[in-house]
């Protein structure tokens, strides 16, 4: 014997499954940017207000929304992004001041490399001295893109970071430091003497205060227009 | 000529009492391939950091906390009323059945917005112990949950593959929720 109720319950939650994807396919706002910022802003609109859609009208007059949209994805006057990068291949941290932008990408163990950069509405472009380049854009309130160092991409999605977590550096004589530290406490960081890369010693970003054979270093938050 | 349907021992469980493996087997291996599809999905798909959010709640991932918890819930009471279908706990009742189908239905619809945000938004991830463990978990349990689904559609499974089944979508779950929900919280 044979019964269909277990079919019927099945197939519902497949069609549930599908009306998610749909419904958050046409919502979501389009990932990367390189399209210029007009047809992101166009299709976020029909997103944004699925309401409007059911009523009809509001959807047939794009250009208050697609302004409101617009406003919605631009970053904040200032803002710190940090998370780990997708496969776990190193930390991520951009720092966004006005429309300078700083970066840096680090493994934890020897690989790191320092951006800068401008902001352009919601889009980031960074470079590096060595010729890395970082590429971003917000999505919400993640910052989503992916760097290009040593010929390995590596992508990213990270969220805002609210202090003490952040990106930290350190500047002596020889030696450069970087930290990100994350939301979770979790630090990941390089520290850089001539061409030697090792593991960052420990930073307390409440007393950011590290000694480096016998010298005391400050480290200091980055905002995003320093010199790097 | 019929054959009396002799007690053998775990030699061969499946040809006792008129039972059949093989839609059992079969329905693992869709089950199977359905939380496959789902990984590949998850990997494959460039999770867009955004889905539609669920209102009335702090955060996303708040949403997704108490979504889950209401999962969760309902599991217990799929637990509770499955146990007493196999009279393990004193409890009877012609409720019972209903209450297990529609608690059941219930707590799948409501996962449905959850792992759909997890795989559109977020994908399948490996860059930690929790975050692959959580991964592997949530395409478990879809598939676990088809291979039940497909066992229920037959009288002649043999009787331990129901129980098999419910307890794999329930391990699926319980593991979903504290790699996920528990840590939310609590760590």
């Amino acid at each position: 014997m044979k019964h269909r109720s277990p079919l019927l319950t099945l197939a519902a939650v497949a069609v549930a499954f599908a009306v998610m994807f749909t419904v958050n396919m046409l919502a979501s706002p389009p990932g990367s940017s390189s399209t210029g910022t007009a047809p992101p802003a166009a299709q976020t609109t029909a997103s944004a207000s699925p309401g409007s859609q059911e009523t009809g009208t509001a959807a047939a007059s794009p250009s208050p929304s697609a302004t409101k949209s617009a406003d919605d994805s631009k970053f904040p006057e200032k803002v710190v992004y940090a998370g780990r990068a997708e496969d776990g291949a190193g930390a991520i941290a951009v720092a966004v001041l006005g429309t300078q932008a700083a970066g840096y990408f680090c493994d934890g163990r020897s690989v790191e490399s320092w951006f800068r950069g401008t902001v352009t509405g919601s889009d980031i472009s960074l470079k590096s001295k060595d010729g890395a380049t970082l590429q971003a854009s917000l999505d919400g309130d993640h910052l989503k893109g992916s760097l290009r160092i040593k010929n390995e991409r590596v992508r990213f999605e990270i969220d805002e970071a609210k202090k003490p977590a952040g990106l930290y550096r350190a500047r002596g004589s020889q030696t450069t430091i970087g930290w990100i530290v994350l939301e979770d406490g979790s630090e990941v960081g390089v520290q850089r003497t001539g061409q030697d890369s090792t593991p960052a010693p420990e930073l307390d970003p409440q007393n950011p205060q590290v000694t480096v054979d016998g010298t005391e270093l400050d480290a200091a938050p980055v905002n995003g227009n320093e010199d790097l | 000529m019929a054959t009396i349907p002799v007690p053998a021992p775990e030699a061969a469980p499946a040809e006792t009492s008129g039972t059949k493996i093989a839609p059992v087997v079969v329905a693992f291996a869709i089950g199977t391939a359905v939380s496959i599809g789902l990984g590949v999905y998850g990997r494959l798909h460039t999770p867009t950091g955004y889905a539609v959010n669920i209102s009335g709640f702090s955060s996303g991932p708040a949403a997704k906390a108490a979504l889950a918890s209401v999962v969760m819930l309902l599991a217990i009471v799929q637990t509770v009323t499955a146990m007493a279908i196999y009279g393990r706990i004193r409890l009877r009742g012609a409720w019972l059945n209903p209450v297990h189908r529609w608690s059941g239905r219930l707590a799948i619809l409501i996962s449905v917005p959850v792992a759909v945000h997890c795989l559109y938004a977020l994908g399948f991830q490996a860059y930690d112990g929790r975050v692959i463990a959580h991964s592997i978990f949530g395409c478990f349990l879809y598939g676990a949950f088809v291979f039940k689904m497909l066992i229920l559609t037959r009288d002649d499974s043999p009787g331990w593959a129901l129980p098999l089944a419910g307890g794999l979508v329930l391990s699926g779950l319980t593991a979903l929720w504290m790699t996920a929900v528990l840590y939310f919280f609590f760590v």
